[in-house]
């Protein structure tokens, strides 16, 4: 039986890499009690993937892994067992039963929602006026957006703008704060630290610096353009 | 959100900042105010490795045991954040509270190894503290240290406050029950100190004066006061079974060196090798009962979640019933996805049972740690395993499927000769042979690896080497280079490999080891100019070490490469370790006639700790 977790990872928990919170995971499980699988072999280890990681400094309402289990567990029950285990930044939301033929989470995501603002309130940007007109030209009336993008391989030339799929801006106390909805997984995996940089050059503002951003991912998702489905909204309670 | 010590923006740019931001599972959360005593335990050096440490797990869940105590932890920054700490002038802080130290009641160090001297002068620096215990004031931490360096720790005892010798299950209660007492009466610092040193195994040194002789030896040392002990009493546990152990073991997020539970079966060793200053200095050797230990193991799995277990002893296989315990763990854990890893265990018959049933045969190695290469030699440091047991191992580990091993030697020690060092790689050589003879053609896979690794001596305090002399670095290299000509000249030199170790460190070790009060200002001028992290090969600088010393007028000569004579003053005299420098005498003594001594099970050798009657001494 497989088995879909969603959790929160907040607070000081966006300084733990995701080795070292797979890790955590492997440990929690095991103390919960949850009778999870094993892999065969001299070195057996639990039957547990993790949806798209998250880099160190970013938070999430919305992480998914997955693990095989040997007995129908109650969901309320292991999300109780589950939490019990967690520490402050950590939370388990749902335990879902995966219907046999869904994908893992791990090759299931296409796109990820995510709200990004400034980490600074006195950042550039708070003093430019018309943003949002500014926006408008380089997202909603562009034909395409053309960024050159670095890979482990070299660079190459890349069209930001199909990959995009929300691109909405607000402010809060006149900080800019964005709403994405952005192509996620293993062929375009659009970072939202890319698109505020290619906005920021086409605003003109010198150097741009990742570290300047608060990014809080808050879903991950499957399934077409035309009709994303939460990894979450998958599989049933027991 | 939790407090954190360190904005985003540090903790963004340093590496691995989960070294610093607490939230361990099993972490001990309290509220400052609900305490009368706040302590800040630190193992001074980098989270992974202090993070292993089972002493500071064991005090942690003891102190914190207390309803008046806050113990909480602190390891050494990184040297990318010690360099941002000290530019923006941020106070060295403990993981669960973030609260600056320099306002606890207490920090406890541990002295695990000499080479972190440096590092704790680091935490008094980022603390913002002064260096010497004399130049703090009423209202500062009270600086206390402990561990097996704590058995001489004359070079450190400017800097520190409180010594504890000993074992801190025993005598930590009552420090804190008296210092609770003092400052509810609003007694000062020396009061509290004044009558702290009346406590079991506790070493104020500002109240101890050393006088030398003209050629540097000492002369007398003793307390300035007539009410304060002139010997300090190391501290034993008597009964390992109820000594306080925890239940629960903090789990880091960066994965520390030891990933896994650590089970201490037995403290002590019964076998006395000379050079061993822990088989000295923990006797006598006493066992936990099975029945503590597979209910210690079986709590610790499960509050921990790790899927490792560990047994931490000096010698395992003296454990009087590691075949049933043994058995517990395999038939218990192995079936829940535990593994079971294993701690340097003479080979035998039933240890290469043990281990091929919990290893991958193909993928482990056999580790031998002969210590010497030649018999005269191992006769001389007492280690009692001949080439018969080396080579009969190695044969049972052949057939039993295993093709690397691994040994372990050390050069430098007291009569060593050149055909000594030469036997090395000759037993090395002989142990390929067997490989040869055992394992037919068309069984192996490819060559059989025989590892030599060794070590450069250092002669410890409280061992029977405490008068033996060192050398200087390039007299190791010269020795680590015969070791390695020999082996170049072996039958089978294609499947022997031979590591050695650097020779700086190892006569800064010996210097520290052996040192007294005067090398304080040189520890305290090295830091100064730049060291610290001496540990790590890729911080230590040994020149700024021999600026060190030559301003302050030390000799590495006088510390390290004289021959002491048996009746000198040394400087950790006044420690009583139970063992005898009568018997550390006789010891030396059987050494130079090469004579071997019995273990402990197989006979008394009167070496002092015999009045303490617990252990292996009781059970005669």
């Amino acid at each position: 039986m497989r088995v879909r977790i969603r959790f929160e990872k907040l607070g000081v928990m966006r300084y733990v890499g995701h080795l070292d919170l797979m890790r955590f995971f492997q440990k929690a499980v095991k103390r919960s009690g949850l009778p999870i699988k094993y892999s065969e072999g001299f070195n057996p280890h639990q039957i547990m993937s993790f949806a798209s990681p998250l880099g160190v400094g970013l938070t999430s309402e919305g992480e998914y892994m997955d693990i095989d289990i040997k007995e129908d567990v109650n969901s309320k029950e292991a999300i109780k067992a589950l939490n019990d285990n967690m520490v402050e930044g950590l939370d388990i939301k749902t335990f879902k039963y995966l219907p046999d033929n869904a994908e893992k989470a791990m090759t299931a995501v296409t796109a990820a929602s995510y709200i990004v603002t400034y980490k600074n309130p006195k950042d550039d940007i708070c003093y430019i006026d018309n943003l949002l007109d500014l926006k408008q030209k380089f997202f909603d009336e562009a034909y395409a957006i053309n960024i050159i993008k670095k890979t482990k391989k070299g660079e190459r030339e890349l069209d930001l703008k199909p990959l995009i799929y929300r691109f909405d801006l607000s402010f809060k106390d006149n900080v800019p704060v964005y709403d994405f909805l952005l192509s996620s997984g293993s062929s375009d995996n659009i970072k939202p630290e890319l698109v505020v940089k290619a906005f920021h050059e086409y605003l003109g503002l010198p150097e741009f610096d990742d570290l300047s951003l608060d990014i809080k991912r808050i879903d991950m998702f499957t399934g077409e353009s035309d009709a994303f489905i939460s990894l979450g909204d998958i599989g049933d309670d027991h | 959100m939790k407090k954190l010590a360190l904005s985003d923006d540090i903790l963004m740019q340093i590496d691995k900042p989960a070294r610093y931001i607490g939230n361990e599972f099993n972490s001990v959360i309290k509220n400052p105010a609900d305490v009368d005593i706040r302590f800040a335990m630190c193992f001074p050096d980098v989270y992974e490795v202090g993070m292993s440490h089972l002493g500071i797990a064991i005090l942690y869940d003891m102190l914190n045991r207390r309803d008046d105590t806050y113990c909480e932890r602190v390891y050494s920054p990184w040297p990318d954040l010690h360099k941002i700490m000290k530019d923006r002038n941020i106070p060295l802080f403990a993981l669960e509270s973030q609260d600056a130290i320099k306002d606890f009641d207490f920090i406890g160090m541990t002295l695990q190894y000499e080479m972190c001297y440096t590092n704790i002068l680091q935490i008094l620096d980022l603390a913002g503290l002064s260096f010497l215990s004399k130049d703090r004031k009423d209202g500062d931490p009270i600086v206390i240290v402990g561990g097996p360096c704590a058995t001489n720790p004359e070079p450190i005892a400017d800097f520190v406050d409180i010594v504890y010798v000993g074992e801190g299950e025993t005598s930590y209660n009552s420090l804190l029950d008296l210092y609770k007492e003092c400052k509810a009466k609003g007694l000062d610092r020396m009061a509290f100190l004044r009558k702290a040193c009346q406590i079991p195994g506790i070493y104020v040194p500002a109240f101890y004066e050393a006088k030398y002789n003209e050629d540097g030896t000492i002369k007398s040392f003793g307390p300035i006061y007539e009410d304060v002990p002139a010997k300090i009493v190391r501290q034993v546990v008597i009964n390992m079974d109820e000594s306080p152990y925890p239940t629960k073991m903090l789990i880091p997020f960066v994965r520390a060196i030891q990933d896994r539970v650590v089970l201490e079966i037995q403290r002590g060793c019964i076998r006395g090798c000379r050079f061993c200053q822990a088989g000295m200095i923990y006797r006598p050797n006493r066992e936990k009962s099975v029945e503590v230990l597979k209910n210690q193991a079986k709590e610790l799995l499960a509050s921990t979640g790790h899927e490792e277990i560990s047994l931490s002893s000096l010698s395992s296989s003296d454990y009087h019933a590691l075949g049933e315990l043994m058995d517990f763990l395999i038939n218990d854990c192995l079936s829940e996805g535990v593994n079971v890893s294993l701690p340097s265990l003479r080979i035998d018959a039933f240890s290469l049972d043990v281990m091929s049933k919990v290893q991958d045969v193909r993928k482990s190695s056999i580790t031998f740690a002969p210590e010497a290469g030649s018999q005269r030699m191992r006769d001389v440091i007492n280690k009692g395993l001949t080439v018969e047991d080396i080579i009969g191992g190695a044969h049972m580990a052949f057939e039993g499927g295993w093709n690397k091993v691994k040994l372990y030697f050390m050069l430098g020690l007291p009569t060593e000769t050149d055909e000594d060092m030469q036997e090395i790689p000759r037993l090395a050589n002989e142990i390929a042979k067997e490989y040869y003879a055992t394992v037919p053609k068309d069984q192996r896979q490819g060559k059989c690896q025989i590892t030599i690794s060794t070590s450069f001596f250092v002669p410890k305090p409280f061992t029977p080497f405490q008068w033996a002399p060192m050398y200087e670095a390039g007299e190791y290299l010269r020795r680590a280079k015969v070791v390695n000509d020999e082996m170049k000249a072996q039958l089978n030199a294609k499947s022997l490999k031979y590591n050695w170790h650097h020779s700086d460190v190892t006569v800064l070790e010996g210097v520290f080891a052996r040192g007294d009060r005067r090398l304080a200002p040189a520890i305290l001028d090295a830091y100064l100019s730049g060291c610290y992290f001496d540990a790590w090969g890729d911080f230590f600088d040994f020149d700024k070490w021999l600026a060190a010393f030559e301003k302050n007028n030390i000799s590495i000569d006088f510390y390290a490469y004289r021959q002491r004579d048996l009746d000198e003053i040394f400087p950790w005299d006044f420690i009583d370790c139970h063992v005898t420098k009568d018997f550390l005498k006789r010891e030396w003594n059987n050494a130079m006639a090469g004579s071997v001594t019995k273990n402990c099970k197989m006979a008394c050798n009167a070496c002092g700790c015999l009045d303490l009657n617990t252990g292996v001494c009781h059970a005669r």
